[in-house]
């Protein structure tokens, strides 16, 4: 199957000490950390800032 | 009612059922002002992603492997079922986060809260047993790695990884069947308590900073 990217190798890992982990997943998790952030502080449409509870 | 005027098992069930959710709290049609955040939206995406699941998933078990081995839309729909589990626990590890930092359990809501992290629990095996069933060599290598895990937590001899019939078994019908069933009951409790006020966090610094103290207080 064509792929834009050579999918057959072994995954590169990062090593530090007892921690092991695919640079993949660390690029996962680092996104799912950035949208967390992103979901609290960015501005919800219709939404009056400071805008009291119903 | 029967002719003597007792109320039958369904109709004690349907009126407690409608007791602790009328119609306008099941199907709301509004919401509180501070719902209007990105972070409220994950559950709901959680939720999306996990219809995807089921219906691709169904799709794959009425095609069966040959199909989705062999045949581009058959691969197509396998990679759907792939990548919406991917999506299905991004977006519910977040939504996990911004359940945990804004206390969501607060107000009477722990059976939501529980509810959630059994979810959660259970989900993993679903999907861990769906790489068993992959029929691939990785499927192979992950199940004779994990058979030591299994057999070293004392029990292999209920969950036998390389027995492939019971881990499909368990990935087609019986975790997905449970996930299904606690995340309806998540949803229910969340539609019976109501989504959970945010922390007042000025309230509290300002109580914080108060020199009074009450005397119950610690």
């Amino acid at each position: 199957m064509a792929a834009i990217f050579n999918l057959n190798h072994p995954a590169h890992t990062v090593h530090w000490h007892f921690f092991q982990m695919s640079v993949s997943n660390i690029v996962v998790i680092v996104l799912m950390l950035a949208v967390f952030v992103i979901a609290i502080l960015a501005p919800f449409p219709g939404h009056r800032q400071g805008g009291g509870g119903s | 009612m029967s002719v003597t005027g007792e109320r039958s098992w369904t109709g004690r069930v349907r009126e407690h059922a409608v007791a602790a959710l009328p119609p306008e709290k099941l199907l709301p049609d509004k919401q509180p002002s501070y719902v209007a955040s990105w972070i409220y939206v994950f559950g709901v995406l959680s939720l999306a992603s996990l219809a995807v699941i089921i219906g691709s998933g169904t799709i794959l078990t009425l095609k069966g492997p040959q199909w989705w081995h062999f045949t581009g839309v058959g691969h197509f729909f396998n990679s759907l079922h792939l990548w919406s589990v991917e999506l299905f626990f991004f977006f519910m590890v977040i939504h996990l986060w911004g359940k945990y930092w804004m206390a969501a359990w607060r107000g009477g809501r722990a059976r939501v809260w529980v509810t959630g992290a059994i979810t959660f629990l259970v989900a993993i095996p679903c999907a861990l047993t769906g790489y068993v069933s992959q029929q691939n060599f990785d499927a192979q290598w992950i199940s004779t790695q994990a058979k030591d895990a299994m057999n070293s937590a004392g029990i292999g001899a209920f969950f036998n990884l390389t027995n492939f019939g019971q881990m499909y078994s368990f990935h087609v019908l019986l975790l997905p069947a449970a996930v299904v069933a606690i995340v309806v009951a998540h949803i229910l409790l969340v539609r019976k308590h109501g989504v959970v006020p945010p922390l007042e966090w000025r309230e509290m610094a300002a109580k914080a900073r108060s020199p009074e103290r009450t005397e119950s207080s610690p």
